[in-house]
Protein backbone atom coordinates (compact mmCIF):
# COMPACT_ATOMS: atom_id res chain seq x y z
CA UNK A 1 0.00 0.00 0.00
CA UNK A 2 1.24 3.47 -0.66
CA UNK A 3 -0.04 6.92 0.17
CA UNK A 4 -0.19 9.54 -2.59
CA UNK A 5 2.20 12.51 -2.47
CA UNK A 6 -0.43 15.06 -1.51
CA UNK A 7 -2.01 15.94 1.79
CA UNK A 8 -1.08 16.14 5.47
CA UNK A 9 -0.43 12.42 5.96
CA UNK A 10 1.97 12.34 2.99
CA UNK A 11 3.79 15.34 4.44
CA UNK A 12 4.24 13.54 7.79
CA UNK A 13 5.55 10.44 6.00
CA UNK A 14 8.03 12.56 4.00
CA UNK A 15 9.38 14.06 7.23
CA UNK A 16 9.65 10.66 8.95
CA UNK A 17 11.53 9.17 6.00
CA UNK A 18 14.26 11.76 6.57
CA UNK A 19 15.10 10.20 9.95
CA UNK A 20 18.07 7.77 10.04
CA UNK A 21 17.13 4.13 9.58
CA UNK A 22 13.54 4.92 8.55
CA UNK A 23 12.41 3.74 5.15
CA UNK A 24 9.14 4.40 3.30
CA UNK A 25 7.27 1.42 4.79
CA UNK A 26 8.38 2.14 8.38
CA UNK A 27 7.50 5.81 7.92
CA UNK A 28 3.99 4.84 6.79
CA UNK A 29 3.61 2.50 9.77
CA UNK A 30 4.71 5.25 12.19
CA UNK A 31 2.45 7.82 10.52
CA UNK A 32 -0.62 5.56 10.81
CA UNK A 33 0.33 4.75 14.40
CA UNK A 34 0.44 8.47 15.22
CA UNK A 35 -2.90 8.89 13.47
CA UNK A 36 -4.46 6.27 15.71
CA UNK A 37 -2.77 7.55 18.88
CA UNK A 38 -4.57 9.79 21.38
CA UNK A 39 -4.26 13.47 20.44
CA UNK A 40 -2.45 14.38 23.71
CA UNK A 41 0.12 11.62 23.29
CA UNK A 42 0.93 12.64 19.71
CA UNK A 43 1.21 16.30 20.67
CA UNK A 44 3.54 15.40 23.56
CA UNK A 45 5.93 13.94 20.99
CA UNK A 46 5.69 17.09 18.86
CA UNK A 47 6.24 19.25 21.94
CA UNK A 48 9.28 17.17 23.03
CA UNK A 49 10.88 17.65 19.59
CA UNK A 50 10.18 21.39 19.69
CA UNK A 51 11.56 21.68 23.24
CA UNK A 52 14.77 19.85 22.32
CA UNK A 53 15.39 22.05 19.29
CA UNK A 54 14.63 25.29 21.12
CA UNK A 55 15.78 24.52 24.67
CA UNK A 56 19.07 22.65 24.31
CA UNK A 57 22.39 24.45 23.98
CA UNK A 58 26.02 23.46 24.29
CA UNK A 59 27.60 23.69 27.73
CA UNK A 60 29.80 26.78 27.76
CA UNK A 61 32.64 24.85 29.41
CA UNK A 62 32.65 21.29 28.00
CA UNK A 63 30.41 21.57 24.87
CA UNK A 64 28.16 18.77 26.06
CA UNK A 65 24.44 19.18 25.45
CA UNK A 66 22.99 21.33 28.25
CA UNK A 67 19.75 22.99 29.26
CA UNK A 68 21.47 26.04 30.71
CA UNK A 69 24.83 27.74 30.60
CA UNK A 70 26.57 24.70 32.14
CA UNK A 71 25.72 21.00 31.76
CA UNK A 72 24.80 18.77 34.71
CA UNK A 73 28.38 17.45 35.03
CA UNK A 74 30.11 20.83 35.00
CA UNK A 75 27.62 22.12 37.60
CA UNK A 76 28.22 19.20 39.98
CA UNK A 77 30.71 20.26 42.73
CA UNK A 78 31.18 16.62 43.84
CA UNK A 79 32.90 15.63 40.60
CA UNK A 80 36.69 15.51 40.30
CA UNK A 81 37.60 18.77 38.56
CA UNK A 82 41.25 17.74 38.08
CA UNK A 83 40.42 15.10 35.42
CA UNK A 84 38.93 15.74 31.99
CA UNK A 85 37.82 12.91 29.73
CA UNK A 86 37.70 13.91 26.06
CA UNK A 87 35.09 12.33 23.75
CA UNK A 88 34.07 12.93 20.13
CA UNK A 89 30.30 13.06 20.59
CA UNK A 90 27.81 13.59 23.44
CA UNK A 91 26.48 10.04 22.85
CA UNK A 92 29.90 8.63 23.88
CA UNK A 93 29.83 10.75 27.04
CA UNK A 94 26.51 9.20 28.08
CA UNK A 95 27.81 5.69 27.31
CA UNK A 96 30.75 6.29 29.67
CA UNK A 97 28.53 7.93 32.26
CA UNK A 98 26.25 4.87 32.30
CA UNK A 99 29.18 2.78 33.57
CA UNK A 100 29.46 4.95 36.70
CA UNK A 101 33.22 4.36 36.60
CA UNK A 102 34.34 7.93 35.93
CA UNK A 103 33.69 10.82 38.30
CA UNK A 104 35.69 13.57 36.58
CA UNK A 105 34.61 16.15 34.02
CA UNK A 106 34.20 15.81 30.26
CA UNK A 107 35.08 17.68 27.11
CA UNK A 108 33.10 17.05 23.92
CA UNK A 109 34.91 17.78 20.64
CA UNK A 110 31.73 17.59 18.50
CA UNK A 111 33.67 15.80 15.78
CA UNK A 112 37.06 14.33 14.98
CA UNK A 113 39.94 15.11 12.66
CA UNK A 114 39.87 13.26 9.35
CA UNK A 115 42.79 13.20 6.91
CA UNK A 116 40.53 11.36 4.42
CA UNK A 117 37.84 14.03 4.49
CA UNK A 118 40.06 17.04 5.11
CA UNK A 119 38.52 17.82 8.50
CA UNK A 120 41.06 19.88 10.42
CA UNK A 121 41.40 21.28 13.96
CA UNK A 122 39.20 24.28 13.24
CA UNK A 123 36.23 21.91 12.80
CA UNK A 124 36.45 20.45 16.32
CA UNK A 125 36.29 22.03 19.77
CA UNK A 126 39.99 21.60 20.52
CA UNK A 127 40.76 25.25 21.26
CA UNK A 128 38.05 25.26 23.95
CA UNK A 129 39.91 22.37 25.63
CA UNK A 130 43.13 24.37 25.56
CA UNK A 131 41.30 27.32 27.12
CA UNK A 132 40.18 25.08 29.98
CA UNK A 133 43.76 23.92 30.54
CA UNK A 134 44.95 27.54 30.59
CA UNK A 135 42.53 28.21 33.46
CA UNK A 136 44.60 25.71 35.49
CA UNK A 137 43.71 22.99 37.99
CA UNK A 138 43.60 20.11 35.48
CA UNK A 139 46.02 17.28 36.31
CA UNK A 140 44.99 14.65 33.78
CA UNK A 141 43.35 14.57 30.36
CA UNK A 142 42.04 11.17 29.26
CA UNK A 143 41.56 10.83 25.51
CA UNK A 144 38.55 8.62 24.75
CA UNK A 145 38.26 9.21 21.02
CA UNK A 146 37.22 6.23 18.88
CA UNK A 147 39.90 3.66 17.93
CA UNK A 148 39.39 4.55 14.24
CA UNK A 149 41.72 6.42 11.91
CA UNK A 150 39.84 9.66 12.74
CA UNK A 151 39.94 9.01 16.47
CA UNK A 152 43.66 8.21 16.36
CA UNK A 153 44.44 11.35 14.37
CA UNK A 154 42.50 13.40 16.90
CA UNK A 155 44.27 11.77 19.86
CA UNK A 156 47.74 12.38 18.36
CA UNK A 157 46.89 16.02 17.61
CA UNK A 158 45.43 16.67 21.08
CA UNK A 159 48.43 15.05 22.79
CA UNK A 160 50.75 17.55 21.06
CA UNK A 161 48.41 20.38 22.03
CA UNK A 162 48.03 19.39 25.71
CA UNK A 163 51.56 18.27 26.64
CA UNK A 164 53.00 21.82 26.99
CA UNK A 165 50.51 22.51 29.80
CA UNK A 166 52.13 19.84 31.97
CA UNK A 167 48.97 17.81 32.56
CA UNK A 168 49.20 14.02 32.30
CA UNK A 169 47.77 12.82 28.98
CA UNK A 170 46.42 9.27 28.82
CA UNK A 171 44.55 7.25 26.19
CA UNK A 172 41.81 4.74 27.00
CA UNK A 173 43.06 1.16 26.69
CA UNK A 174 42.75 -0.95 23.54
CA UNK A 175 42.13 -4.64 23.81
CA UNK A 176 40.02 -7.75 23.78
CA UNK A 177 36.32 -7.19 24.56
CA UNK A 178 35.13 -8.95 27.73
CA UNK A 179 33.52 -12.31 26.94
CA UNK A 180 35.33 -12.77 23.61
CA UNK A 181 37.65 -15.65 22.62
CA UNK A 182 41.18 -14.29 22.07
CA UNK A 183 41.68 -16.48 18.98
CA UNK A 184 39.02 -14.48 17.12
CA UNK A 185 40.61 -11.09 17.80
CA UNK A 186 42.15 -9.33 14.82
CA UNK A 187 45.86 -8.63 14.48
CA UNK A 188 45.76 -4.92 15.40
CA UNK A 189 43.59 -5.46 18.48
CA UNK A 190 45.85 -8.30 19.67
CA UNK A 191 49.05 -6.25 19.26
CA UNK A 192 47.48 -3.27 20.99
CA UNK A 193 46.23 -5.42 23.87
CA UNK A 194 49.73 -6.89 24.39
CA UNK A 195 51.30 -3.41 24.23
CA UNK A 196 48.75 -2.11 26.73
CA UNK A 197 49.15 -5.02 29.21
CA UNK A 198 49.31 -4.20 32.89
CA UNK A 199 50.91 -5.72 35.99
CA UNK A 200 48.81 -7.85 38.31
CA UNK B 1 24.47 -13.97 -6.14
CA UNK B 2 28.13 -15.02 -6.33
CA UNK B 3 31.01 -15.06 -3.88
CA UNK B 4 34.01 -12.88 -4.73
CA UNK B 5 37.43 -13.47 -3.13
CA UNK B 6 40.25 -11.02 -3.64
CA UNK B 7 43.12 -9.18 -1.95
CA UNK B 8 41.98 -5.61 -1.24
CA UNK B 9 43.05 -2.29 0.22
CA UNK B 10 40.48 -0.22 2.11
CA UNK B 11 40.23 3.27 0.61
CA UNK B 12 37.61 4.64 2.95
CA UNK B 13 35.05 3.47 5.43
CA UNK B 14 32.02 5.39 6.60
CA UNK B 15 29.34 4.80 9.19
CA UNK B 16 26.03 3.51 7.95
CA UNK B 17 22.81 2.90 9.87
CA UNK B 18 22.87 1.66 13.44
CA UNK B 19 26.13 -0.31 13.47
CA UNK B 20 27.15 -0.91 9.85
CA UNK B 21 29.83 0.47 7.58
CA UNK B 22 29.96 1.16 3.87
CA UNK B 23 33.51 0.46 2.76
CA UNK B 24 35.22 1.37 -0.50
CA UNK B 25 37.99 -1.03 -1.54
CA UNK B 26 40.53 -1.13 -4.29
CA UNK B 27 40.81 -4.83 -5.05
CA UNK B 28 43.38 -6.78 -7.02
CA UNK B 29 40.90 -8.82 -9.06
CA UNK B 30 37.85 -6.58 -9.46
CA UNK B 31 39.17 -3.01 -9.20
CA UNK B 32 37.29 -0.50 -7.11
CA UNK B 33 34.13 -1.72 -5.41
CA UNK B 34 31.95 -0.84 -2.46
CA UNK B 35 30.46 -3.13 0.13
CA UNK B 36 28.28 -2.95 3.19
CA UNK B 37 29.68 -4.62 6.32
CA UNK B 38 26.79 -5.43 8.62
CA UNK B 39 27.49 -4.94 12.32
CA UNK B 40 31.06 -3.71 11.65
CA UNK B 41 30.86 -1.07 14.38
CA UNK B 42 29.68 -3.45 17.08
CA UNK B 43 32.13 -4.30 19.87
CA UNK B 44 32.34 -7.98 18.99
CA UNK B 45 32.23 -7.53 15.22
CA UNK B 46 34.00 -10.30 13.31
CA UNK B 47 35.66 -7.67 11.12
CA UNK B 48 37.65 -6.07 13.96
CA UNK B 49 40.00 -3.48 12.47
CA UNK B 50 40.17 -5.21 9.06
CA UNK B 51 37.96 -2.57 7.42
CA UNK B 52 39.88 0.47 8.64
CA UNK B 53 41.39 2.70 5.93
CA UNK B 54 44.73 1.57 4.39
CA UNK B 55 44.42 -2.04 5.67
CA UNK B 56 45.52 -4.68 3.13
CA UNK B 57 43.28 -7.71 3.57
CA UNK B 58 41.92 -10.84 1.94
CA UNK B 59 38.33 -9.99 1.25
CA UNK B 60 35.23 -12.13 0.74
CA UNK B 61 32.09 -10.50 -0.64
CA UNK B 62 28.74 -11.51 -2.00
CA UNK B 63 27.88 -9.83 -5.25
CA UNK B 64 24.23 -8.98 -5.56
CA UNK B 65 22.59 -8.83 -8.99
CA UNK B 66 21.84 -5.27 -10.20
CA UNK B 67 23.40 -3.77 -7.09
CA UNK B 68 26.72 -1.94 -6.93
CA UNK B 69 26.82 -2.40 -3.17
CA UNK B 70 28.23 -5.83 -2.28
CA UNK B 71 27.88 -7.57 1.07
CA UNK B 72 31.17 -7.99 2.93
CA UNK B 73 31.25 -11.39 4.61
CA UNK B 74 34.86 -11.76 5.73
CA UNK B 75 38.09 -9.75 5.84
CA UNK B 76 41.40 -11.20 7.03
CA UNK B 77 44.23 -8.72 7.60
CA UNK B 78 47.41 -9.23 5.53
CA UNK B 79 49.12 -5.95 6.41
CA UNK B 80 47.50 -3.64 8.93
CA UNK B 81 49.82 -0.67 8.32
CA UNK B 82 49.34 0.15 12.00
CA UNK B 83 52.33 2.49 11.87
CA UNK B 84 50.40 4.85 9.59
CA UNK B 85 47.87 5.39 12.37
CA UNK B 86 50.51 6.66 14.78
CA UNK B 87 51.86 9.62 12.82
CA UNK B 88 49.76 12.47 11.42
CA UNK B 89 52.02 13.20 8.44
CA UNK B 90 52.19 9.58 7.31
CA UNK B 91 48.45 9.20 7.89
CA UNK B 92 47.72 12.29 5.76
CA UNK B 93 49.97 11.10 2.91
CA UNK B 94 48.36 7.65 2.93
CA UNK B 95 44.96 9.38 2.90
CA UNK B 96 46.00 11.37 -0.18
CA UNK B 97 46.96 8.19 -2.07
CA UNK B 98 43.69 6.49 -1.09
CA UNK B 99 41.66 9.58 -2.00
CA UNK B 100 43.41 9.87 -5.37
CA UNK B 101 42.74 6.23 -6.31
CA UNK B 102 39.13 6.63 -5.18
CA UNK B 103 38.64 9.85 -7.16
CA UNK B 104 40.18 8.79 -10.48
CA UNK B 105 38.99 5.18 -10.62
CA UNK B 106 35.57 4.05 -11.79
CA UNK B 107 33.90 1.13 -9.99
CA UNK B 108 34.97 -2.18 -11.50
CA UNK B 109 38.00 -0.63 -13.24
CA UNK B 110 40.63 -3.32 -12.59
CA UNK B 111 44.40 -2.79 -12.74
CA UNK B 112 46.79 -5.05 -10.87
CA UNK B 113 49.62 -2.53 -11.44
CA UNK B 114 47.59 0.21 -9.78
CA UNK B 115 46.86 -2.11 -6.86
CA UNK B 116 50.57 -2.97 -6.49
CA UNK B 117 51.52 0.72 -6.73
CA UNK B 118 49.09 1.76 -4.01
CA UNK B 119 50.36 -1.09 -1.84
CA UNK B 120 53.98 -0.09 -2.49
CA UNK B 121 53.12 3.51 -1.55
CA UNK B 122 51.63 2.43 1.78
CA UNK B 123 54.63 0.18 2.42
CA UNK B 124 57.02 3.08 1.71
CA UNK B 125 55.15 5.30 4.16
CA UNK B 126 55.13 2.54 6.77
CA UNK B 127 58.89 2.06 6.25
CA UNK B 128 59.48 5.70 7.21
CA UNK B 129 60.22 7.41 3.88
CA UNK B 130 59.55 11.18 3.73
CA UNK B 131 55.70 11.29 3.80
CA UNK B 132 55.30 14.36 1.57
CA UNK B 133 57.79 13.17 -1.04
CA UNK B 134 56.33 9.64 -1.01
CA UNK B 135 52.85 11.07 -1.60
CA UNK B 136 54.19 13.17 -4.50
CA UNK B 137 56.04 10.27 -6.15
CA UNK B 138 53.21 7.78 -5.87
CA UNK B 139 50.63 10.31 -7.04
CA UNK B 140 52.66 10.77 -10.23
CA UNK B 141 52.83 6.98 -10.69
CA UNK B 142 49.14 6.43 -9.97
CA UNK B 143 48.22 9.18 -12.44
CA UNK B 144 50.39 7.51 -15.09
CA UNK B 145 48.77 4.09 -14.47
CA UNK B 146 45.31 5.65 -14.73
CA UNK B 147 46.09 7.15 -18.12
CA UNK B 148 46.72 10.68 -16.86
CA UNK B 149 50.50 10.92 -17.16
CA UNK B 150 51.27 14.58 -17.85
CA UNK B 151 52.81 15.01 -21.31
CA UNK B 152 56.31 16.45 -21.07
CA UNK B 153 58.02 15.71 -24.43
CA UNK B 154 56.09 18.06 -26.75
CA UNK B 155 53.44 20.76 -26.38
CA UNK B 156 50.31 18.93 -25.23
CA UNK B 157 48.09 21.32 -27.21
CA UNK B 158 49.75 21.70 -30.62
CA UNK B 159 52.45 19.00 -30.52
CA UNK B 160 55.15 21.61 -31.22
CA UNK B 161 58.62 22.00 -29.74
CA UNK B 162 58.96 23.18 -26.16
CA UNK B 163 61.16 26.14 -25.23
CA UNK B 164 62.40 27.29 -21.87
CA UNK B 165 60.62 30.48 -20.95
CA UNK B 166 61.01 33.56 -18.75
CA UNK B 167 63.68 34.46 -16.21
CA UNK B 168 63.40 31.10 -14.46
CA UNK B 169 64.30 29.35 -17.72
CA UNK B 170 61.54 26.81 -17.13
CA UNK B 171 58.70 25.24 -19.07
CA UNK B 172 55.04 26.16 -18.78
CA UNK B 173 52.65 23.51 -17.41
CA UNK B 174 48.92 23.63 -18.07
CA UNK B 175 46.90 21.45 -15.64
CA UNK B 176 43.78 21.79 -17.81
CA UNK B 177 45.62 20.65 -20.94
CA UNK B 178 47.46 17.89 -19.04
CA UNK B 179 51.10 18.72 -19.66
CA UNK B 180 53.67 21.20 -20.88
CA UNK B 181 52.62 23.82 -23.40
CA UNK B 182 54.71 25.88 -25.81
CA UNK B 183 54.89 29.68 -25.44
CA UNK B 184 52.34 30.45 -28.14
CA UNK B 185 49.80 27.98 -26.70
CA UNK B 186 50.48 29.14 -23.11
CA UNK B 187 49.36 32.67 -24.00
CA UNK B 188 46.02 31.31 -25.21
CA UNK B 189 45.38 29.23 -22.06
CA UNK B 190 44.12 30.87 -18.87
CA UNK B 191 45.87 28.25 -16.67
CA UNK B 192 49.14 27.99 -18.60
CA UNK B 193 51.16 29.88 -16.03
CA UNK B 194 52.74 27.20 -13.85
CA UNK B 195 56.47 27.21 -14.48
CA UNK B 196 58.42 23.95 -14.15
CA UNK B 197 62.21 23.91 -14.16
CA UNK B 198 64.01 21.42 -16.47
CA UNK B 199 64.98 19.45 -13.34
CA UNK B 200 61.31 19.12 -12.31
CA UNK B 201 60.35 17.97 -15.80
CA UNK B 202 63.10 15.33 -15.68
CA UNK B 203 61.81 14.27 -12.23
CA UNK B 204 58.27 13.79 -13.57
CA UNK B 205 59.56 11.77 -16.53
CA UNK B 206 61.70 9.56 -14.28
CA UNK B 207 58.88 9.02 -11.74
CA UNK B 208 56.64 7.81 -14.56
CA UNK B 209 59.27 5.32 -15.78
CA UNK B 210 60.40 3.72 -12.50
CA UNK B 211 58.74 0.67 -10.98
CA UNK B 212 56.77 1.30 -7.74
CA UNK B 213 59.47 -0.47 -5.70
CA UNK B 214 62.23 1.74 -7.13
CA UNK B 215 60.29 5.02 -6.86
CA UNK B 216 61.53 5.96 -3.40
CA UNK B 217 65.10 6.19 -4.78
CA UNK B 218 64.11 9.52 -6.37
CA UNK B 219 64.54 12.57 -4.19
CA UNK B 220 63.82 16.24 -4.65
CA UNK B 221 64.02 19.18 -2.27
CA UNK B 222 63.93 22.97 -2.02
CA UNK B 223 62.29 25.15 -4.70
CA UNK B 224 62.01 22.22 -7.12
CA UNK B 225 60.00 20.24 -4.58
CA UNK B 226 57.71 23.21 -4.00
CA UNK B 227 57.00 23.74 -7.70
CA UNK B 228 56.35 20.01 -8.17
CA UNK B 229 53.97 19.96 -5.17
CA UNK B 230 52.07 22.96 -6.56
CA UNK B 231 51.93 21.53 -10.09
CA UNK B 232 50.79 18.05 -9.11
CA UNK B 233 48.22 19.49 -6.68
CA UNK B 234 46.75 21.62 -9.49
CA UNK B 235 46.82 18.72 -11.94
CA UNK B 236 45.21 16.27 -9.47
CA UNK B 237 42.41 18.81 -8.87
CA UNK B 238 41.72 18.94 -12.62
CA UNK B 239 41.87 15.15 -13.09
CA UNK B 240 39.77 14.38 -10.00
CA UNK B 241 37.28 17.11 -10.90
CA UNK B 242 37.41 18.50 -7.36
CA UNK B 243 39.89 19.61 -4.72
CA UNK B 244 40.95 16.56 -2.75
CA UNK B 245 41.45 17.01 1.02
CA UNK B 246 44.87 18.63 1.44
CA UNK B 247 47.90 16.57 2.44
CA UNK B 248 48.39 19.16 5.17
CA UNK B 249 44.90 18.56 6.57
CA UNK B 250 45.73 20.25 9.87
CA UNK B 251 45.53 23.54 7.97
CA UNK B 252 42.16 22.66 6.39
CA UNK B 253 39.48 25.34 6.18
CA UNK B 254 36.60 25.09 8.70
CA UNK B 255 33.38 23.45 7.55
CA UNK B 256 29.72 23.88 8.48
CA UNK B 257 29.06 22.59 12.03
CA UNK B 258 27.30 19.21 12.21
CA UNK B 259 25.08 20.31 15.09
CA UNK B 260 22.42 22.91 14.85
CA UNK B 261 21.96 23.54 18.58
CA UNK B 262 22.47 27.06 19.86
CA UNK B 263 25.91 28.10 21.04
CA UNK B 264 27.06 30.33 23.81
CA UNK B 265 28.95 33.35 22.53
Amino acid sequence: MSVDNQGLLAQLIRELVRLPGIGQKTAQRLAFHLLKTERDEALRLAEAIRAVKEGLVFCRRCRNIAEGELCEFCRDPKRDHTKILVVEEPSTLYAIERTGGFRGLYHVLLGSLSPLDGIGPSDIRAQELVDRLKDGGVQEVILATNPTIEGEATAIYLTKLIKPFGARVSRIAYGIPVGMDIEYADEVTLIKSIEGRRDL
Amino acid sequence: MSLLKTPAITLRSRRWGEADRIVTFYTLRFGKLRGVARGARRLKSRFGSALEPFVHCDLNLFEKANDHLHRVTQADIQESFAGLREDLERMASAARLANLVNAITAEGDQSSRKFETLLAGLRALQAGHDPGLTALLFQVKLLELSGYQPRTDHCVTCGGELHKTGEAKGFRFSPMAGGLVCDSCAWRRPDGGLVLSPGSVAFLQKAGQLTPEALTRLTVAGPMRRELDTTIEAYVTVVAGKRLPPVDFLAAEPREPAYEAKRWP
